[in-house]
This record gives C-alpha cells, sequence and structure tokens, in this order.
C-alpha cells in the first residue's frame, strides 16, 4: 500500500514540479516556498549552496551540470571536486558570479535571506527547497529531476529510497513502538521537536521520539523532564571530529541517570549521526542506522 | 601653519590615498579578473552581462562605496562621541550604541522591513531609533552632577551593549528561529554590495550626519573647557550636546542599517589623526571622514582577500585592531580618569 | 557714569531644598553697584553665595527674583554670545583633561566675537597673541596646557579672558592654588590690565589680604545677603568681619600701602611663652 502511495506522490510531483514541454525550451517553475522561478531553458550550470541538494545531484547522475557547491557539500567525494563558493552563510559573491551559474539552489534553513535577495539582483535565478518530512524529501528528487532532466533517475533513486524505507518498517513492525530519546546536542540539550525530519525517521525506524510534540525544529530542553519521560532508548548525536571534542556525546554523564530504562536495559547509543541531518538519497541509511539502535533484537 | 591651511593638507594627503586604496579595492577580488578587465568595465566598456561588468559594478563598486561611507561615519561619530564626553574612548561600539541600533534593525527585520529604498528608510529609522536609545540609556546611568564619570560611562556602554545584544538573540530565537545563524553571522559587522537607490540613501544620512557634526566643530572645542565655561564663552552647551549626541546616534543607527554593527573604527582613526593633527575638531571631523573610509576599506579588502575564496567578517578585523588599541590606551594615556 | 553692573534685589536658590533650608547656597535681596573701571572685590565665608553671585551673572543660572543690569540693560534676555563679549570669566581651575594647547586655548576666548566663523580670522589670532603677551605666556603658546605649572597655566587662562576683550574681568578665586609669587604677580597683573584698559575687575577671593591690596570697592556677604559694601577701609573692619566669619579677628594697617591688613586673632597656647 505504501509503494502505491509513493508512486502516486513522484507522479504527481513530476507533473507539478517540471512542466517541460521540449527539451531545451523556457519554463517557469515554482520552487519549494511558492517562489515563481523562470529559466530560459533547463539549467545548465547549477550552483548548489544545499548539502543535500549536492548530493541528490550526484546521485541522480546529474553532476556533470553542477559548477559549483559550499564547502559543506561533502558528499559523495566527487563533489569535493567541483568548485566551492565558500560557506553556507556566507557564499563569496563574486567566485559565485565567476562561475556563471543560471540556476542556484538554496534553502531558507541555512543559507540567508541576504544572499538570496543578493543573487536575485544579480539577475541569477534561485530556487529555494524546503524538506523536513520523507514525502518532502521525494518532492525534492523530484523537483532536482525535473530541472536537470533526468526523469528516469528520480524513479530509479526514489524508486530505491522508498524500497528500503520500507523494509526497515516491515522489519520493526512485530515489535511495540519502544520510547526514543534523541539528544542532538548534550549542552546545552538540543532534541528534535514537532518541526525536525528526525522525528518522522525515529517513528519510521519503530520508536516514538519523547520529544516528539515539542514545538519547533531543534527546542532547547530540560533533562530533568527528558528523564521523567523514561525513554527507553538513548541516541547521542556525535559532533566531535579526529581533533576537536567539541560535541562530544559523553555518554558517560548519561550512564548514571540509573532511573531511566534506556540505561537500565543498556540502550545508550551514541554515533556520528551527521547523515540523519540530510534530505536527500541517504536517508534510507540514516533510518537503518536508527532502527539498529531501536530494535537491535530486528535485525539479527 | 594656520589651522585651515593643516586641514587642507591633511585632507589633501588622505584623499590621495584613498583613491589609492579604491583602486586597490576594486582591482582585487576572488573573481581573479585582470586588471585591464576591471578597467574596461568600470569605463563601460565591457558588456553589462559580463562577468567583469557584475563582479566590478555590482558587487565590488557598491561594497567599496558602502565601506568608504560606513568608515567615515563611524570615525566622525567616534570623534563627536570623545568630545561630547571628553573621554577618547567613547565611540559607538564601546558605548553600546551600536548594539542598539543593531537591535532597532533586527526588530525592524522582524516586522518585514527590507532594503529596497522605501523600507530601507523604515530600517534605518529604527536603527536611528535603537541607537538614541542605548546611547541615552548609557548616559543616564553615567551622569553625575558636575558631568559624565567616565568610569561608570565606559561600563555603562559594556552593559547596555551587552543587553541589546541578548536582546536581538532572544528576539529572534522566539520570532524566527532559522534566522539565527544569519543574524549572528551579520552581528559580525560585514560589508555587501548594496543596491543603488539605498546606497544614495544612506549617502545622504551619513554625509547630512557627518555635516551637522562638523558645523559644530568649533563649539565642540570649547566643551572640552568645561560645561560653565562653555556656556561663560557664548555656547548654547544643552543645545550643542543635544544636536552632536543626535548627529552622532544618526550616524551610528545608519552603518547599522546597512551594514550591520562594526566596532572601532570610531575609535582607532579619531586616535590615530590626533596624534598627528592634535585635538582640533574642526581638522579631526573631515580627516576623520576620509580617514574612516581609508581605514574601513582597507580593513573590507583585507577581510575578502585574506583567505579566498573565504570571506572574514569585516567586523572581526577591525575588532582584531581595535581591541589591543583600546587596552593600549587605556593603560598608557588614560589611567587617571575624571 | 551710570554704573557697568547693578544687582538690584536679586534672588536665587539652588533646586536643593534641603541647601536652601541650611541658608548654604541660595541669595537673597543682593543689590549693589559696580562702577566702570574700577577693580571690585566680593568676600565672605565660604558658601556665602560668592560663586554664585558670579553664575548670575554670567547666566550660568538665571535670578528667580529682582534684576541684574550690564550697562544699564538687563542679562536676562541676552544671548549668551552677547554676554560674553563684555564679560569674560577667569574661572578657578584651569579645565581637566585639557588636551589643547596655550595658543588654542587663548584663541577660545575669541569665539563670541565670532561665533558664525568657522576658523579664526587674522585680527583673532594678532589679539590672542597680544592677550598672550600681556600675561607673559607668549613663548609658552605651542605648548600643551598640561604641561605647564599651576601659575603658567593661571596666566593662560587669564589671557584667554583677556583675548575676549571683555568690558568686564571676572575671577573666581584667581590665586587660591597660587605660590606666593605669583599671587603678587597677578595682582599686579590685574593692577596694569585694570590701569593700562581700562577693564573693570570683578575679583571673588577668600584671600582678604588680595582683597584688601587690590580691590577699589568690597562687597561682604554673609549667607547670601548683603552684609556690607564699601572701600575696604569701610568693609574690613573688626565690628564689620567677626559677625560674618564667626571668629575673632585683628585689623592692622599695612604699613607700605595703608590698606587693612586682617589677621586670625589665634587663641593663645596655654603655658607656653613664645616669645611673642
Amino acid at each position: 500500500m505504501r509503494r502505491g502511495l509513493a508512486a502516486t506522490l513522484m507522479a504527481l510531483t513530476l507533473l507539478v514540479a517540471a512542466p517541460v514541454t521540449a527539451p531545451g525550451a523556457a519554463l517557469t517553475v515554482r520552487d519549494m516556498l511558492g517562489r515563481e522561478v523562470t529559466l530560459p531553458r533547463p539549467p545548465q550550470r547549477i550552483v548548489s549552496l544545499v548539502p543535500s541538494v549536492t548530493e541528490i545531484i550526484f546521485a541522480l547522475g546529474a553532476e556533470a551540470r553542477l559548477v559549483g557547491r559550499t564547502d559543506f557539500c561533502d558528499y559523495p567525494a566527487a563533489a569535493l571536486g567541483k568548485p566551492s563558493v565558500g560557506g553556507m552563510v556566507n557564499p563569496n559573491l563574486e567566485t559565485l558570479v565567476t562561475l556563471r551559474p543560471d540556476l542556484v539552489f538554496a534553502t531558507d534553513e541555512g543559507n540567508r535571506e541576504d544572499t538570496v535577495r543578493q543573487l536575485t539582483r544579480l539577475g541569477i535565478a534561485v530556487y529555494l527547497v524546503h524538506a523536513n518530512r520523507i514525502a518532502e524529501t521525494v518532492d525534492l528528487i523530484a523537483r532536482v529531476g525535473a530541472l536537470s532532466e533526468r526523469p528516469a533517475d528520480v524513479a530509479r533513486v526514489s524508486g530505491e529510497m522508498l524500497r528500503r524505507i520500507d523494509a526497515v518498517r516491515k522489519a520493526v513492525a512485530p515489535f511495540p513502538r519502544r520510547r526514543v530519546l534523541y539528544v542532538l546536542w548534550p549542552d546545552p540539550l538540543i532534541v528534535p521537536g514537532r518541526e525536525s525530519m528526525l522525528t518522522e525517521l525515529i517513528e519510521v525506524a519503530g520508536g516514538v521520539s519523547i520529544t516528539a510534540n515539542d514545538a519547533e525544529a531543534y527546542p532547547r530542553f530540560s533533562l530533568e523532564t527528558a528523564v521523567a519521560r523514561a525513554p527507553e532508548v538513548i541516541i547521542l548525536a556525535d559532533h566531535s571530529t579526529g581533533t576537536s571534542t567539541a560535541g562530544r556525546a559523553a555518554p558517560e554523564k548519561w550512564k548514571r541517570l540509573t532511573s531511566v530504562p534506556a540505561i537500565q536495559a543498556g540502550r545508550l547509543h551514541s554515533a556520528d549521526l551527521s547523515i540523519l541531518h540530510r534530505y536527500g538519497p541517504r536517508v534510507p541509511e540514516g533510518i537503518e542506522t536508527l532502527a539498529r539502535f531501536i530494535h537491535p533484537e530486528a535485525f539479527p | 601653519m594656520s589651522a585651515a591651511r593643516r586641514l587642507t593638507l591633511a585632507l589633501g594627503i588622505l584623499t590621495a590615498v584613498l583613491l589609492a586604496v579604491t583602486a586597490v579595492a576594486l582591482f582585487v577580488g576572488s573573481a581573479g579578473l585582470s586588471p585591464r578587465a576591471v578597467a574596461r568595465a568600470l569605463a563601460g566598456q565591457a558588456g553589462a552581462e559580463s562577468v567583469e561588468s557584475i563582479v566590478t559594478l555590482q558587487l565590488r563598486l557598491p561594497r567599496v562605496v558602502a565601506a568608504v561611507l560606513a568608515g567615515g561615519a563611524l570615525a566622525v561619530a567616534g570623534v563627536a562621541f570623545q568630545g561630547l564626553t571628553r573621554n577618547p574612548l567613547a565611540e559607538p561600539a564601546v558605548l553600546g550604541v551600536s548594539s542598539g541600533a543593531a537591535f532597532g534593525v533586527v526588530l525592524a527585520q522582524i516586522l518585514g522591513l527590507q532594503l529596497t529604498f522605501l523600507q530601507a528608510l523604515g530600517v534605518a529609522t529604527f536603527a536611528f531609533a535603537g541607537a538614541l536609545m542605548a546611547a541615552a540609556a548609557v548616559y543616564l546611568i553615567a551622569v553625575v552632577p558636575g558631568g559624565l564619570s567616565i568610569q561608570t560611562l565606559l561600563l555603562a556602554g559594556v552593559i547596555v551593549g551587552i543587553f541589546f545584544t541578548s536582546a536581538i538573540t532572544v528576539l529572534i530565537s522566539v520570532m524566527d528561529y532559522n534566522r539565527l545563524g544569519g543574524i549572528i553571522y551579520w552581528l559580525l559587522g560585514n560589508l555587501a554590495p548594496i543596491p543603488a537607490g539605498s546606497l544614495a540613501l544612506f549617502a545622504v544620512l551619513a554625509l547630512g550626519g557627518c555635516w551637522l557634526i562638523l558645523r559644530h566643530a568649533r563649539e565642540l572645542n570649547l566643551l572640552a573647557l568645561g560645561e560653565e565655561a562653555a556656556v561663560q564663552l557664548g555656547v548654547d552647551a544643552v543645545r550643542l550636546k543635544r544636536r552632536v549626541f543626535v548627529a552622532a546616534a544618526l550616524l551610528t543607527g545608519s552603518v547599522v542599517a546597512f551594514t550591520g554593527p562594526i566596532g572601532f573604527v570610531g575609535l582607532v582613526v579619531p586616535h590615530l589623526l590626533r596624534g598627528i593633527l592634535g585635538q582640533d575638531n574642526r581638522l579631526l571631523v573631515p580627516t576623520a571622514l576620509v580617514g574612516g573610509g581609508i581605514f574601513l576599506l582597507a580593513a573590507d579588502t583585507l577581510a575578502r582577500n585574506i583567505v579566498a575564496p573565504a570571506e572574514l567578517s569585516v567586523g572581526v578585523i577591525t575588532s582584531f585592531c581595535g581591541a589591543p588599541f583600546f587596552v593600549y590606551l587605556l593603560r598608557t594615556r588614560y589611567r587617571a580618569s575624571l | 557714569m551710570a554704573s557697568l553692573v547693578e544687582f538690584a534685589g536679586v534672588g536665587f536658590g539652588y533646586p536643593r531644598p534641603e541647601r536652601s533650608r541650611e541658608g548654604g547656597f541660595s541669595v537673597t535681596d543682593v543689590s549693589f553697584a559696580i562702577e566702570p573701571g574700577e577693580i571690585f572685590g566680593v568676600i565672605g565665608p565660604n558658601s556665602a553665595g560668592k560663586t554664585t553671585l558670579l553664575r548670575l551673572l554670567t547666566r550660568v543660572v538665571a535670578a528667580e527674583r529682582g534684576e541684574i543690569r550690564l550697562a544699564g540693560r538687563p542679562i536676562a534676555p541676552m544671548a549668551h554670545a552677547e554676554l560674553a563679549r563684555q564679560v569674560a570669566v577667569v574661572p578657578q581651575d584651569s579645565p581637566r583633561p585639557f588636551p589643547f594647547t596655550v595658543e588654542q586655548l587663548v584663541l577660545m576666548g575669541r569665539y563670541p566675537h565670532g561665533p558664525g566663523r568657522f576658523f579664526e580670522n587674522d585680527e583673532d589670532r594678532a589679539l590672542a597673541r597680544a592677550a598672550m603677551a600681556a600675561t607673559s605666556v607668549l613663548d609658552l603658546a605651542g605648548l600643551p596646557l598640561e604641561q605647564l605649572s599651576g601659575g603658567e597655566r593661571q596666566r593662560a587662562m587669564l589671557a584667554r579672558a583677556l583675548a575676549q576683550q571683555p568690558r568686564l574681568l571676572v575671577l573666581d578665586e584667581p590665586t587660591s592654588h597660587l605660590d606666593l609669587r605669583y599671587q603678587l604677580q597677578t595682582a599686579e597683573l590685574l593692577r596694569r590690565v585694570n590701569a593700562e584698559q581700562g577693564t573693570t575687575v570683578l575679583l571673588v577671593s577668600h584671600d582678604l589680604d588680595l582683597a584688601a591690596e587690590v580691590c577699589d570697592r568690597l562687597l561682604l556677604l554673609d549667607g547670601g545677603r548683603v552684609a556690607c559694601v564699601g572701600t575696604p577701609a569701610t568693609v574690613l573692619e573688626q565690628s564689620v568681619l567677626e559677625p560674618v566669619f564667626r571668629c575673632p579677628v585683628a585689623v592692622d594697617r599695612n604699613p607700605a600701602s595703608g590698606r587693612p591688613l586682617v589677621r586670625v586673632a589665634w587663641p593663645s597656647q596655654p603655658g607656653a611663652a613664645r616669645g611673642r
């Protein structure tokens, strides 16, 4: 049933996102924030200011059209071969202009409004994206695929994605949902709320986030409340790199909370989970990781 | 040499330096344009859509103009605050006035105002109001019978600055979480190309504010005698203080509205000029206008190119220069205060 | 000849209820006149209102009762600049901090005569130099004021007042921080300025010797009221001074000038015969 729904979703978004009548013709589309974007022809020189979109472009095989990325676009490794225009918050406009893009992908969560305005003023088309749900991610893949004229790859990538997600759902379905506390940042304690995709991913992986109903995307949370809600699984996102220890998960701090079911059952996990913040073809990988933490018994 | 002649000489030299720095700023950048390409673009001979035109005329040139205006305005505001408080450590950032203006700008943005011409006027008004509020708060905290206590003034400036910066963070976190990263970046102080209409407005506000202060430069000198003595010489001290205060707040507000809060320009530039030209505000104000422009333009050109293609915030460069400078001033010349 | 300055029934109180209850800083029903060309002294104990009188005269504060007239015209409606063209004040202390040079300081005195001028003109500069020469600070012209000694600073401040070319020169405690030598210098300078240029001088001082020697007439203030006005011989009288200063005094005569010489009558030391 889910597969059918996904296919319908894809078809719909293809129809909505890409009224391409003939290859090479002018097109007007609406981006994911409802803005109208007009291009003389399908984009040939794309700059992506969004790491997730960069991933999607490579997954679709459209990287030939990608002429620029940000420093944070680090996956796949081949992306590092593309020229970078700087950070997400402060891309270098001069470098960007020199790349002569005909379309720039940007997001309202990570890029600055001012950058979008500057680019528009310079006559460069900007396509804004926004994805907080799996469905929106599928939509995004379809849109990028339509713009880069690779509809067949859309079907392949999305299909694979949805298949894997479905497989995880099936694997965890027999088991009762576990209450999950996901610690995005340890100190101050930041957790995923209602608006975050993590909440949905946890749900797909067979858990229920104890912070699922809290407002905003990434609210600050009180440790007391977290303990009081008695999570059965605690997942710590570890942000430390090789040299820096900032944002280290610090599991030993949590092991002292012996009243919490997760600690009693030994279900405290920490890992580098930056993959969960990309809304692209690696979403299933993230879900699989979560599912293994939440329901290890489902994956012998 | 009479004061007038010294002023002319100083302005001549500074203008020449400004032109040189402007040339460097226009010819150097991450786009890697050849000097000939830039020259062609400046002369209007390159195509309007060509890379060199876009980069030179739409990115670099407006940014250069913004840097010169902002630097000049901040330096003159510094001279004004120093004349008013009779203390060379006073300047818009130290006194918390920049933060007040920044709060005004953030509030305006939350309310939906951007940088199209009319809205830019609105943003500038909010910034001006914020600057006035902060300056008034600092003054009221620090005023004692007989004048301004300098230690209290500086402390009050720090506190008011922190207050408004925190208020900004709270406002953003509550209203629009996604903007937080962008706002924190903006608070560092960055120069970016500004559209022509808004740039013209910025120029009017900045030069207007400088003119208001220049008109009263001679009376500002007399204020150094003490308010009572100045009155006895015929200066309307109350009106003078009010006008200069408002003009300095206007200058700070417009800089913050168009380029974000940039600190320490109003500290470093007037002090360097005082070392060469002496204390006379009639010389300091016009030379600070040009000198401030040179300083900020140089800092911004450095910020743009030193780790290209990444960019440093110009506020970082001015702080790195300014903070040690401040400490040096504090320890060597101004240990004994009021 | 009309008086240069007239105080007619002037009353004023600082807006601090406690202070006026103490009778400290207010001025009540003060009437006197200063004649052109004379050296007029205002004396009295601390908090008698001497400085307040100065402030009233230069309109730093406004009289609440009565009227003050300068050359026959009331000063209340006068613009500050107009007043400044006629009255110049040498304050008790030089301003601190004051990073300007002596010449820049003296040039500031030219402001009332050309407030619209951005830079001073040649006439301003010439008058400033003349004023500096008159007070012997011309060779210090290029030095920052802060580098001068107390006496030199006082002379520089006086030069600034002279550069204002006033009809009335007002000095607030001109000798309070000075060594004896500079006190003498100041007195001679005042006499010379008064004699050579006919400038009327108003002197506020708690130094009774200076007042006695230099002034033509004196005003004795007590608790904001006029206690006595007249020549030094009239005012510096034991019966007049003792109730005001509330301590025993003895008034001798200076053998050289014939002016009164006021001494505090020190109590004799109990049980010590120290050759006096």
